[in-house]
């Protein structure tokens, strides 16, 4: 990294750089300065003037030696005197002279001396004889004059000696300037090398900082775990630090300077890549750049892929901006992941064979027991000796056992898979208590144990909770107490410990029993556990019990405990958050005791014989006409020959199943096409009812199948099945089946909103805008599937008829028909609202 | 080596015209005398020379002022270079005697093109002895400031009537 100096530094670099160039020239100019100086000083000024002014009287002299001479030499004497003369004439003129031309007194010396020669020169210049004969006068006249040759000379060489004065003044002063000019320069350059140095120390400082930073930068780089790849705006990579040497396996000068997509990015991953780097490039829009930590693919030196987290910055450098990349090779922790995934799904795969093997074996166990418990039901309606009902009743205790075993069993599975859906009905807890305490009456009566209940606080008959659920759990617990106290008392107490809308009911069942070791206490609950052996031998049990009953209590969100010691007894508690409820009508239950089922022509689809002759046996027996099916194929083909009042439909049978079938028989429009169908199974998955339901079956009756179950059903059928007079518009079997699966609170939503779909519709139906055939068909078909899910045959029967007029274009039929389904939805509405 | 040749038989020429005019004139007229080491045809160790001989060597012409006249004057005469090269002097120097017997020394390094001449001519005029005539050595001090230094102002020796070429 090569850091720039700032400005300001350039700036002082530059300017140092003038200033020592400045200096040279100055110091040049100065030198050239002086030398011309001195040299002019010496030469340049004047002639020698002095020496002239001299001259002016040797030569003076000279012409006064001719002119006293002995004989005279006229050639000579003219000679020397145009030599004075010339000379004469040079300090007249020449402009070294003005000086002294200048000064008076020399001035007045020099014009005497012209005037001489303006006399002389007459004189001079006269013919040979003229000039010997006034060679006197001549001599006269130049001893006059000498005097004032002689001032001349000494007032020059006076004026010449200030002259000089004044000019070596001149020229120290000059060397005084210069003195300090370069006394001034020495400064400036002194100044300008204590700055240069200052400079110099914080460049040299600072390099040697920006030295540590770079060892320091390099250190991180080559000891972080993670790859760090840097590279320009370009993509080509301007650093690659070891570990990324390490994880991509390319040495670093060997990928210096190449695009990092060529090196790193998988080739599929390429032209994203490249468009990445160009809408950088040109739109600045970055979307890895600065976004924290991404997980990405990348290409190992070999061709492999693998998966990286990377995280990117970009930092603005002189070379532009570059970006750096600390990448990680996440094969490990992704592998790890998969195989976690891969775990878990393995053991819910387990999980779900376990059930689906326990749900199978459920079944298969069922069927046979449903047999034989069948048959001991003929059996009873037969003659028998005293031992032989004897015999038979031990078959049906064992039979009854063997089932509850199996129910437990079933219960802890579905519980488990997470698949034990409750019920929020209205139940009378009080009347609950009461059956059971009657219930086990019997039984207490017999270990000479006194048994009883009662409300503490306010009593609340009805409560909104599961009461199937709730009856099993209080039978397990009342049936248990009095199973183990002998001799002694068993309390039941119930009481309300919350407010009267929300209740939290406290259920205990105190006994006087044998009680409870604190460890067993703590595993009472737990799956397979049961008291001392002596007592299991008395009592029997599965060890399930228990287990189950904290199951649904958790379910129901409850608590459930026990306080025990041994000898002492024990007390069982359920703590359960309830809503109160009112009372509901009376009126369904009490009709549907009381009232026979009317003869009925049953279709029965069973592969098994055993089941199908129990079934029919029991059917018979109450007066009803049974036909028989031997697989679903059968089934279908019978049920849309003749019309039943209801079909009995097993669910796993060779050639067609029985779902199929249903299916088959709904959507095939035959004549039983609308009739009740009934699953009967072993398979009591609620997952697995739903799906029935949704195939179109009606009810779902659990085999093995009991005479009391069979006729509570045909009870129903008979009530709501078409043609029977029916008191009854809504199925209750079936929408109490909806009610299930939806869940209270997404029934009573949808049960809304199928109310207000039927009231538009019949809005609809008496406005102008019902012309359309088609579309008055449609309306009329989507309702009815609507009505179906509710439960509302008879008015799924009107909606159906409106269609098929609307089908055909019959006007009357049509409005007829709505007259019909518009007088139906008024009762099913108020049936339906009661529900 | 051939121009050298031709150089020196012209000058010997010219040299020996020169000594044939100068010797027809009366003795008087002579304005320059020239001794020394010189190299003569006629074999005589002076050469004398009046004003038509100067003139007919090459005439070089300048304008300058002085210091010792006022004004801007033409000065025409042969240049030292010119004579020289007559003469088949190479080095040493000329001690130039003024009338007055006033005598430099004129180095000839300085007797180059564009340097210093014998005038006979001010502004077109012969000089009178009174007019530092009538051979005055004058160098064109205007042309470079090399010229006006007090050495060279010495060597513009007026009055010439004498040139003796020494090594």
């Amino acid at each position: 990294m090569t850091a720039k100096l700032p400005k300001r530094a350039i700036r002082s670099r530059t300017f140092a750089l003038i200033a020592g160039v400045v200096a040279v020239l100055a110091i040049a100019l100065l030198t050239f300065n002086v030398s011309r100086e001195i040299r002019l000083l010496g030469s340049a000024r004047s002639d020698n003037v002095q020496w002239s002014l001299v001259q002016t009287q040797v030569e003076f002299l000279e012409f006064q030696k001719q002119v006293d001479r002995t004989p005279v030499d006229l050639a000579q004497l003219r000679q020397e005197f145009d030599v004075f003369f010339s000379r004469v004439t040079t300090v007249k003129q020449a402009t070294v002279f003005e000086g002294l031309r200048a000064n008076a007194t020399s001035k007045g010396y020099l014009d005497r001396i012209v005037a001489f020669l303006d006399d002389a020169v007459v004189l001079i210049d006269a013919p040979d004889d003229q000039l010997i004969a006034q060679l006197p006068q001549l001599s006269a006249l130049t001893d006059e004059a000498a005097s004032d040759v002689r001032a001349l000379g000494n007032s020059g060489l006076e004026l010449f000696a200030q002259t000089a004065d004044a000019q070596r003044q001149a020229v120290a002063r000059t060397l005084t300037q210069l003195a300090i000019a370069i006394a001034a320069l020495i400064g400036v350059l002194t100044l300008a090398i204590l700055y240069l140095n200052r400079l110099n120390v914080k460049i040299y400082r600072r390099e040697r900082e920006n030295n540590q930073t770079t060892t320091r930068m390099a250190t991180v780089m080559s000891t972080s775990l993670d790859g760090v790849i840097v590279c320009d705006a370009h993509g080509n990579i301007l650093e690659f630090s070891p570990a990324a040497e390490g994880i991509f396996g390319h040495s670093e000068a060997e990928v210096l300077g190449k695009d990092i997509g060529s090196v790193i990015v998988p080739d599929h991953m390429r032209d994203a890549h490249d468009a990445g780097m160009e809408r950088m490039r040109d739109k600045g829009e970055k979307r890895v750049v600065g976004k924290g930590r991404v997980q990405l693919e990348a290409k190992h030196r070999d061709g492999r892929i693998f998966p990286v987290e990377l995280a990117i910055q970009s930092a603005t450098t002189d070379q532009g901006e570059v970006f750096i990349a600390f990448l990680r090779d996440i094969s490990l922790r992704v592998a790890a992941e998969a195989e976690l995934v891969s775990a878990r799904d393995k053991a819910l795969a387990g999980e779900k064979l376990k059930t689906d093997f326990l749900s199978t074996m459920s079944h298969e166990i069922r069927t046979p027991l449903n047999g034989l418990l069948g048959n001991m039901n003929l059996l009873r309606d037969t003659e028998l000796s005293q031992n032989q009902d004897r015999y038979l009743g031990h078959m049906e205790t064992s039979g009854r056992l063997l089932m509850s075993h199996i129910s437990d069993v079933l219960d802890i599975t579905r519980y488990d898979a997470g698949k034990l859906n409750t019920r929020s009905e209205t139940v009378n807890i009080s009347e609950l208590l009461q059956d059971i305490i009657d219930n086990q009456g019997g039984t207490a009566a017999e270990n000479e144990t006194s048994l009883a209940w009662n409300w503490r606080g306010e009593a609340i008959d009805w409560v909104l909770s599961d009461h199937d659920r709730l009856q099993h759990v209080m039978m397990n617990l009342i049936g248990n107490a009095v199973k183990f106290t002998r001799r002694g008392s068993v309390h039941v107490t119930i009481e309300n410990l919350g407010t009267p809308d929300a209740a939290e009911l406290m259920v205990k069942i105190t006994d006087t029993g044998p009680g409870m070791s604190e460890g067993l206490a703590k595993r009472v609950f737990d799956d397979f556990v049961t008291g001392n052996t002596s007592y299991d031998r008395d009592v029997g049990g599965t060890g399930l019990g228990l287990s189950i009953a904290k199951r649904f209590v958790t379910a129901l969100g409850g608590k459930i405990g026990v306080d025990s010691s041994v000898g002492k007894g024990s007390t069982f508690w359920v703590s359960l958050p309830v809503e109160t409820a009112d009372a509901p009508a009376q009126s369904q239950t009490g009709i549907a005791h009381q009232q026979d089922s009317k003869p009925l022509n049953i279709l029965l689809v069973e592969d098994n014989e055993i089941n199908r002759i129990v079934a029919r046996e029991m059917l018979e027996a109450d007066g009803h006409t049974v036909s028989e099916a031997h697989d679903g194929q059968q089934g279908v083909d019978v049920a849309n020959t003749r019309s039943f009042d209801l079909i009995l439909m097993d669910i796993s049978m060779p050639v067609m199943d029985g779902r199929t079938a249903t299916r088959a028989i709904r959507s095939g429009g035959g004549a039983s096409a609308d009739k009740p169908i009934v699953a009967l199974t072993a398979n009591a998955m609620l997952e697995e009812q739903k799906e029935f339901l949704e195939d179109g079956m009606n009810d779902i009756l659990t085999k093995p199948l009991s005479r009391d179950s069979l006729r509570a059903l045909l009870r129903q059928t008979s009530g709501t099945a078409p043609g029977l007079g029916p008191s009854n518009h809504i199925n209750a079997a079936h929408i109490a089946e909806t009610r299930d699966a939806l869940g209270e609170e997404t029934f009573a939503k949808l049960k809304a909103r199928f109310v207000t779909e039927v009231d538009e519709l019949h809005a609809w139906f008496m406005s102008p805008d019902a012309q359309d055939f088609l579309e008055i068909a449609a309306r009329s078909h989507k309702v009815a599937g609507s009505a179906s899910v509710f439960g509302a045959d008879h008015l799924r029967e009107s909606l159906k008829s409106i269609e098929a007029a609307a089908k055909l274009g019959d006007t009357t039929a049509i409005n007829a028909t709505i007259q019909d389904c518009m007088h139906t939805w008024r009762k099913t509405k108020k049936d339906l609202v009661q529900n | 080596m051939l121009m050298q040749f031709v150089h020196v038989s012209l000058g010997a020429v010219l040299a020996v015209g020169l000594s044939q005019s100068a010797m027809a004139q009366d003795s008087a007229s002579t304005l320059l005398t020239i001794s020394g080491e010189i190299t003569l045809p006629s074999g005589d160790d002076t050469l004398s020379l009046d004003l038509d001989a100067l003139m007919d060597l090459p005439v070089s012409t300048f304008e300058t002022s002085t210091i010792w006249t006022d004004g801007v004057h033409s000065f025409t005469g042969v240049s030292l270079a010119d004579l020289a090269e007559e003469l088949g002097i190479e080095d040493g120097q000329f001690i130039a005697t003024a009338i007055n017997d006033y005598a430099v020394e004129i180095p000839l390094s300085d007797a180059v093109e564009g340097g210093p001449i014998i005038a006979y001519l001010m502004d077109g005029e012969e000089m009178t002895v009174r007019d530092k005539g009538p051979l005055w050595v004058i160098y064109p001090y205007d042309s470079d400031a090399e010229y006006r230094s007090e050495v060279v102002y010495s060597r513009s020796i007026w009055q010439l009537d004498r040139l003796e070429a020494v090594q």
